[in-house]
């Protein structure tokens, strides 16, 4: 066709165009969106648990760790049995004024110990099987159908399979500056408008799906560009704000998403050696960067609108290893953190005498699954059996806020 | 009713309306060639399609699914075969001379002490203090760090078969690139998909390199044979535990992954089917690269296995989950799922899991007739797949023309950046596929990708050289102005905040039986040392040549040719004549011959810009 046929033949496209491809993609066309959106933080690596919320009361723990365990004198006490690490003072803080849920003996059966098939577990929620979405992934697809736009985010360099759905397109990127199109200044105007033709039909429904992520990767990540551009830090994160800043910036924006994952990256918490200052400052930039995301959504006025989970791929060996470092292990604690949450301790406190396993790991006291439960039912108020395929305990952490 | 089903049935109700709509508009235009008219008898017929249905975007279709994609050079060798002689040209591949193809050059990083490597570091030092040596090094008699060389060469080992399996890909990824037996190639992705093992667990690019092996040999043979086959290969026996599958204390990993993952599916068996057949499979094993029974391991005892009672071992129990029609089923949804469409219905399904039981698992017969079948040509199927990142990589290769892997981009980091790493699927279940493959961020990486191949980084860092790990590097930077092990291994923890002189000289040398970072940075050095390096060779490419041997001699007709060399679905008109005026404002002129001596530019901005559209996705 040359370009003086062009019109003639445009002529049966647009007849062509009256046949829109439009199927909902998604399971269900009601949305379960309120104004509540959860944030999931990722320490990988596998944090110490141990080191991070101690049992100073407990002599086995001293026993466990003769170098590595934490003076009572120089922790951060909070009762009568456990002090945090003198790394996290932004923690300490959240958890007297009682905006913290500690959540103890976090894992699961027949626990693994490498990172990636442990971290896929977590991320599936579904150990030892070939489940293919991620729990946010589905909680995404059970919320809204697809043509809700830009409900999940995922900050990082490549997509976590936590956000992996079956029907909604996480927006993964990475820096806001670079979640965008390389090329020259002259293709910037056709770079600019990939996928986007106002002649354009699609031929199939992929074609319709890929066209309808492409104006949708363009729109979002002009709405991020524009978001983060406009967003000021007006409170102190710490050396690194482990990208909450981006989530605070995007909430601040009144962005669609009300799911949000990032990660404190690079396995960086997998601390085999001379671990004691490498972990005391990981979790300082870790418990700076959450204290600030929780003052800057304050100062926001989200404040009653937004929870914070921490959770890592499993904690670490209770014997500390001869090179000052720990190895991999099974259950840790995980977090959820907010104005809204009733602070303190919920599941039943590892026993580290007995409640050890073969390979002096701590056998799990909660399946990592009820936190996720307690932040599905009580936070987001939807049917947490839905995601999760099973019925997990709830913790009641919420004060009377759904 | 599922989703799945509904959508399909409004997919097929609204294709017929589109069609009624595209063919009234078309008795009054003439231009009929402009666009297939695709035919609603089509879809989910799995009758042939005639010799008079068969046409050069058919053939077209059909390289890109069978293989690779293909030049139109490529193209044409195919079309002119007829639908017959084409499917039977890339299904009975097995006389086609494939020899000049060249076997792995391995680097030679393994010797013997590596048999039986333990799974973990802390494992390698337990059995070194045991029993005073480990990997094939004794413990130091005295003084300090008595078991550092042992943990230099654990380290030593995982970074060599990390990059060894990098080499790997690379060398199967050429392969796919200029192997005149595409569909070989393609289904010994699809396998390596089906039975997703990973060098995350395995760390043994041996193990890896034989299973890949084993793929390609009964890549379109017997399913029952290449199912055996894959239980059998060390590979899988290690990475599903069979090690510690044994009379008494079954390891159930394997027995499960075999009946929801490689046949049955979820959904088709009991807890109870998985205890069973654990107890069926105990004692498989390997000796290094050997399988073998250990019958003082194998529980001999009666079993029950989907109603199934004896005394069974592990291959009795593949024929029990083979005879089950579920097998069939399964497997047949995710090969018409990878090579026709995802949008498929039960009766197709039930259709072609017939011919595979009748044929007793012979693959042939089932991908003749799927490759055969209208339905195949049909809307359903044609230009509605996502091509995954290691397929469009080597599809935009080949229809570059290329008939090697460039060096930069490096291939691995590549299809990495896009989601996909060969011989790293994520999980067990592999890649999910389809939609999966494409994120808003994703999506613009493909196009980055583009770029990154018609303009090579002059920044390019070859990573089988440079450790990514700043923690290495910085101990590097220590190790090499003198510093002692302990201070270079307390800075190599980084940090803005690190002291790291005051610290180090706090502590001095430590007295310990050994230092991981240590170990991890001295076995980086003794892996580069022995591992053969990538070529580093940028893309010769020559798009001028490519647009003018072909007849262009516009701008326009430039644009036309590249479009149609590249895409399986067409741009809107829009579009097309946007990348026309870009080109012609590129070039200051719509003339190729005027342009000639500096045409290559604004070709390659042009073709960047195709590569970048969802267009370029589908195949």
């Amino acid at each position: 066709m040359n370009r003086r046929n062009f019109l003639k033949n445009s002529a049966a496209s647009s007849i062509a165009s009256l046949f829109p491809f439009n199927f909902a993609l998604a399971n269900n066309n009601t949305s379960n969106v309120s104004d509540k959106v959860l944030v999931v933080l990722e320490l990988s690596g596998g944090n110490d648990g141990l080191n991070t919320i101690v049992p100073y009361a407990d002599d086995m723990y001293y026993k466990h760790r003769p170098n590595l365990g934490i003076q009572k004198e120089d922790l951060l006490i909070i009762d009568d049995h456990f002090g945090f690490n003198p790394g996290v003072v932004g923690l300490e803080h959240l958890y007297k004024e009682g905006n913290m849920a500690i959540f103890h003996g976090c894992g699961y059966e027949n626990p693994s110990f490498s990172h990636f098939t442990s971290m896929s577990y977590m991320h599936t929620a579904a150990p030892n099987s070939g489940e293919e979405y991620g729990w946010l992934g589905r909680l995404a697809d059970n919320m809204a159908p697809a043509s809700y736009k830009n409900l999940l985010i995922n900050i990082d360099q490549s997509q976590s399979l936590a956000v992996r759905s079956k029907y909604h397109v996480p927006i993964v990127f990475d820096d806001p500056n670079r979640f965008q199109r390389q090329g020259t200044d002259i293709q910037k105007n056709l770079l600019d408008t990939i996928g986007v033709s106002d002649d354009q039909v699609p031929h199939n429904k992929t074609h319709e799906y890929l066209l309808q992520l492409s104006k949708g990767a363009n729109d979002s990540s002009n709405l991020i560009s524009e978001a983060w551009s406009n967003y000021e830090r007006k409170v102190d994160y710490g050396i690194t704000a482990v990208d909450l800043d981006k989530i605070t910036a995007l909430i601040e924006s009144d962005f669609p998403a009300r799911l949000y994952y990032t990660s404190f990256r690079d396995n960086a918490f997998d601390t085999h050696v001379h671990q004691a200052n490498v972990h005391r400052r990981l979790l300082s930039y870790a418990s700076d960067a959450i204290r600030g995301f929780m003052e800057d959504i304050d100062r926001i006025g989200k404040t009653n609108e937004v929870i914070l989970l921490v959770m890592t791929e499993f904690g670490r060996r209770v014997p500390e290893n001869t090179s000052l470092g720990t190895d991999h292990g099974a259950a840790g604690p995980m977090f959820i953190i907010g104005k809204s949450v009733k602070g303190g301790h919920y599941g039943k406190i590892s026993d580290l005498k007995n409640g050890l396993d073969d390979g002096d790991n701590i056998n799990f006291t909660t399946d990592f699954r009820s936190v996720y439960a307690t932040a599905i039912d009580g936070w987001l108020n939807i049917n947490s059996k839905t995601i999760l395929k099973k019925q997990f305990e709830t913790f009641d952490i919420f004060s009377g806020t759904v | 009713m599922t989703v799945t089903a509904i959508s399909i049935k409004i997919y097929i109700l609204c294709t017929f309306v589109f069609i009624l709509f595209f063919n009234l508009d078309f008795s009054t235009v003439e231009a009929a060639e402009t666009d297939e008219v695709p035919n609603s008898n089509w879809i989910f017929n799995l009758e042939p399609i005639s010799e008079s249905d068969w046409d050069i975007k058919k053939a077209k279709h059909l390289l890109e699914r069978a293989g690779f994609g293909g030049t139109p050079e490529e193209i044409n060798r195919i079309f002119i075969l007829g639908p017959q002689g084409a499917v039977n040209h890339l299904v009975n591949y097995e006389n086609i001379p494939d020899e000049f193809l060249k076997t792995f050059n391995e680097s030679g990083i393994h010797d013997p002490g590596l048999i039986n490597f333990p799974p973990s570091r802390p494992a390698t030092t337990k059995l070194a203090r045991d029993t005073g040596e480990a990997l094939g090094i004794k413990v130091k008699a005295s003084g300090n760090r008595k078991m550092q060389p042992i943990v230099n060469k654990f380290f030593y080992w995982l970074r060599a078969s990390m990059l060894e399996t990098r080499r790997l890909a690379y060398w199967w990824a050429e392969r796919m690139l200029i192997t005149p037996r595409p569909l070989e190639e393609k289904m010994t992705l699809f396998w390596h998909n089906h039975f997703a093992n990973s060098e995350a667990k395995i760390r043994d690019y041996r193990k890896l390199q034989l299973q890949n092996a084993t793929f390609r040999k009964h890549a379109t043979g017997n399913f029952r044979e290449l199912l055996i086959a894959t239980a059998q290969d060390p590979a899988m026996l290690y990475f599903l535990d069979a090690g510690q599958n044994i009379k008494g204390a079954p390891n159930e990993n394997f027995a499960r992954e075999i009946m929801e993952l490689f046949t049955l599916g979820d959904g088709n068996y009991t807890e109870k089917d998985i205890r069973e057949a654990a107890r069926a499979f105990t004692g498989w094993n390997t000796d290094d690269l050997v399988f073998l029974v250990d019958d003082d391991k194998h529980d001999s005892e009666e079993k029950i296995v989907l109603s199934n009672i004896g005394n069974f071992d592990g291959v009795d129990v593949i024929n029990i989950l083979l005879a089950q029609e579920s097998s069939a089923k399964f497997l047949v949804k995710k090969i018409y799922k990878e090579f026709v469409s995802e949008y498929y219905d039960e009766k197709t399904i039930n259709s072609l899991a017939h011919i595979l039981r009748e044929n007793d698992y012979e693959l042939k017969p089932l991908l003749k007739t799927i490759f055969l079948s209208k339905d195949f040509y049909s809307s359903n199927a044609m230009g509605t797949h996502i091509k995954s990142p290691v397929v469009l990589i080597v599809n935009t290769y080949k229809k570059l023309g290329l008939h090697e892997i460039p060096g930069i981009p490096d291939f691995n980091e590549a299809s990495t950046l896009m989601g996909q790493t060969l011989f790293w699927p994520p999980t067990v279940a592999g890649w999910a596929g389809g939609k999966s493959w494409i994120t808003p961020g994703l999506l613009m990486e493909r196009g980055n990708f583009a770029r990154s191949f018609l303009y090579p980084d002059i920044d390019f860092i070859p990573h089988d050289i440079h450790s990514y790990d700043p923690k290495i590097i910085t101990m590097h930077e220590f190790i090499r102005r003198g510093e002692d092990i302990t201070t270079a291994t307390q800075a190599s923890n980084g940090g803005e905040n690190m002291i790291t002189m005051s610290e180090g000289s706090m502590m001095a040398d430590r007295d310990e039986d050994f230092n991981t970072r240590y170990g991890s940075y001295r076995g980086w050095q003794m892996a580069i040392e022995k591992v053969k390096p990538i070529k580093r060779v940028a893309a010769k490419l020559n798009i001028s040549k490519m647009v003018l041997s072909n007849g262009a001699r516009t701008s326009e007709d430039a644009v036309n040719y590249l479009l149609n060399r590249f895409l399986s679905v067409p741009v809107s008109d829009k579009k097309r004549l946007q990348l026309i005026n870009f080109l012609d404002f590129a070039l200051g002129t719509d003339d190729l011959i005027e342009s000639e001596s500096y045409l290559e530019d604004p070709l390659r901005l042009v073709l960047h810009l195709i590569m970048s559209e969802p267009e370029y996705q589908l195949g």
